[in-house]
């Protein structure tokens, strides 16, 4: 049985399309699952970075499309989970270089070898979005409690609706301190505004940052906190029902304690 | 075009027309704060009382009204003007706190592929007959929005935050701004504790890369998510670091000879206490 194909989109850049997609296909892959990642952000890939992987690219996705390199010399085979692969988008080209059939032709082909396939939207709702969510079965839309993101999510909600995508939401960079001061959206008033169920709430960590910039998905790092949250993702999405970790309401020992607690 | 009535004053005398700059504020990645950027050095220059076009590029997900608290207050778009339905002078929103600055929106419901870059380019040159400035906010990515972005502008800023993969997809623009533009550099969200402690990328971390003039660095404030979210511009402020970040900057962009603002070293209670645990905190 083919494997699942899975959009993560956003509408607004910088949300954490490329980290959630890289943390949640680790993730996966943790479980045994084979996934591929594919980074439809033709002329600005970056996946490729956050994983480490940038100075193995050898093939790339156009040229997949252009029939000069099988898909599977081009995909790139995670360092650290051997059942986890990466497709890296072309760097020097643009998003017009690959049609809509082309691109879901690749993403159904990489889905006959895998578990999950799940593919990096651009920023955005122009051609790159449109290949992307073209390959997809079900996507996953993220955003952050601010009101410019969730407005672009709405965009992005009512685009994939026309498509008939099944669709969940990924909540990131939430700051509970600044919920409980009033100053950031709660996540149920993200979900009131959306109307799509809720996948996951992943906290704002200044540790992603430091992270990313090595090329180690924080999941890699058992003690970090927010490998717990990306995990429970991963049970979700499996199917497991496992419930949603409180941040609100709470205090500032409550935090202390929280981060003691690491999860 | 509607946008071209000719007034008396600029027949009799069109040598004494100055134009006004058109600035492009870029990234290729998104998120990173252009639009933050593009309403608080907009904010910052009418503050001089420089007289300022903001334009949103970003149609289909505009959100610079939001930003400057304007959203309830637009009634034509950039695509009513391009598509001539709308006057310049009828699209043009009067902001609420400084006098000199005006918003052109962005269409929500349309898409950028509707733009035409002739006219685009025709209307950056209408708006600057009548302003000292005009910022553009470029949409992220490098497709058709942001050609469509860059076409009727003469400058640059581009804003990059200090992630690897935030500066490749600026090395990648500047690239495609090519020789036109002369990009000069803000870098924005720089967290000095973590730059400290090696986990972030420095001010000449990032330079080293992109080797561009500095404008100024901006750092990462939550104050700025809560003003963003209430529609008021750090900029309308005169106390406080990254307020007076923003006006250096303007000062910069007029041309004054003062430094690029860079944030200072505080250590922060949180930080205290993370050495407190003796480990980092999550």
């Amino acid at each position: 049985m083919a494997g699942r194909r899975i959009v993560v989109t956003s509408g607004k850049g910088g949300v954490g399309k490329t980290t959630t997609t890289a943390n949640l296909g680790a993730a996966l892959a943790k479980r045994g699952l084979r996934v591929v990642l594919v980074d439809a952000d033709i002329g600005l890939r970056n996946l490729d970075l956050v994983l480490g992987l940038e100075k193995r690219i050898v093939f790339d996705l156009v040229e997949v499309a252009e029939g000069r390199c099988q898909l599977r010399q081009a995909l790139i085979k995670d360092k650290r989970f051997e059942s986890l692969a990466i497709l890296p988008a072309a760097q020097t080209r643009d998003k017009d270089a690959m049609t809509e059939s082309q691109f879901e032709a690749i993403v159904a082909q990489a889905a006959e070898q895998a578990d999950y396939v799940l593919i990096d939207c651009p920023a955005g709702i122009e051609g790159g979005f449109r290949n992307a969510v073209a390959g997809a079965t079900e996507a996953i839309v993220v955003t952050t409690p601010e009101v410019s993101a969730i407005r672009d999510a709405d965009r992005v909600v009512g685009k994939l609706n026309d498509r008939r995508l099944p669709m969940r939401l990924i909540v990131n960079r939430l700051r509970p301190e600044m919920v409980r001061t009033g100053d950031m959206l709660s996540v149920e008033d993200v979900c009131e505004i959306l109307a799509i169920e809720l996948l996951g709430i992943v906290p704002d960590d200044a540790e992603v940052i430091d992270t990313t910039n090595r090329g180690e998905p924080i999941v890699l790092d058992p003690t970090a906190r927010l490998a717990a949250i990306y995990e429970k993702i991963a049970r979700r999405l499996e199917g497991e029902m496992v419930p949603f970790t409180s941040f609100d309401a709470q205090g500032f020992l409550g935090r202390i304690i929280g981060a003691l607690k690491a999860g | 075009m509607a946008m071209h009535q000719p007034v008396p004053d600029e027949v009799a005398a069109p040598a004494a027309v100055k134009l006004g700059r058109a600035i492009v504020i870029t990234s290729g990645k998104g998120g990173v704060g252009k639009t933050t950027t593009t309403a608080n050095l907009g904010t910052a220059l009418a503050q001089r009382g420089a007289r300022v076009a903001l334009v949103d590029a970003d149609v289909g997900l505009r959100n610079l009204d939001i930003v400057l608290g304007l959203e309830s207050r637009v009634k034509f778009h950039l695509l009513d003007v391009l598509e001539e339905k709308a006057a310049l002078d009828e699209a043009l929103v009067r902001d609420k706190h400084s006098e000199s600055l005006v918003l052109l929106a962005a269409a929500q419901a349309r898409e950028k592929e509707e733009v035409d870059t002739d006219r685009m380019r025709a209307l950056i040159a209408a708006l600057r007959e009548r302003c000292d400035y005009v910022l553009i906010d470029c949409p992220a990515g490098i497709e058709l929005g942001f050609k469509n972005a860059i076409a009727g502008a003469d400058e640059a800023i581009v804003v990059c935050t200090p992630e690897v993969s935030a500066v490749r997809d600026v090395d990648r623009v500047v690239g495609l701004l090519g020789n036109r533009f002369k990009p000069q550099l803000i870098i924005n969200r720089l967290r000095p504790q973590l730059v400290k402690k090696g986990k972030m990328l420095s001010v000449e971390d990032v330079n080293a890369i992109l080797r561009l003039p500095l404008l100024g660095v901006i750092a990462d404030e939550p104050e700025i998510i809560i003003t963003t979210n209430k529609g008021e511009p750090l900029a309308l402020r005169r106390d406080g670091e990254t307020a007076n970040a923003y006006h250096t900057i303007a000062a910069r962009v007029a041309g004054e000879d003062v430094p690029a603002p860079a944030p200072e070293l505080r250590e922060s209670l949180m930080d205290k206490l993370g050495s407190f645990f003796g480990g980092r905190r999550a």
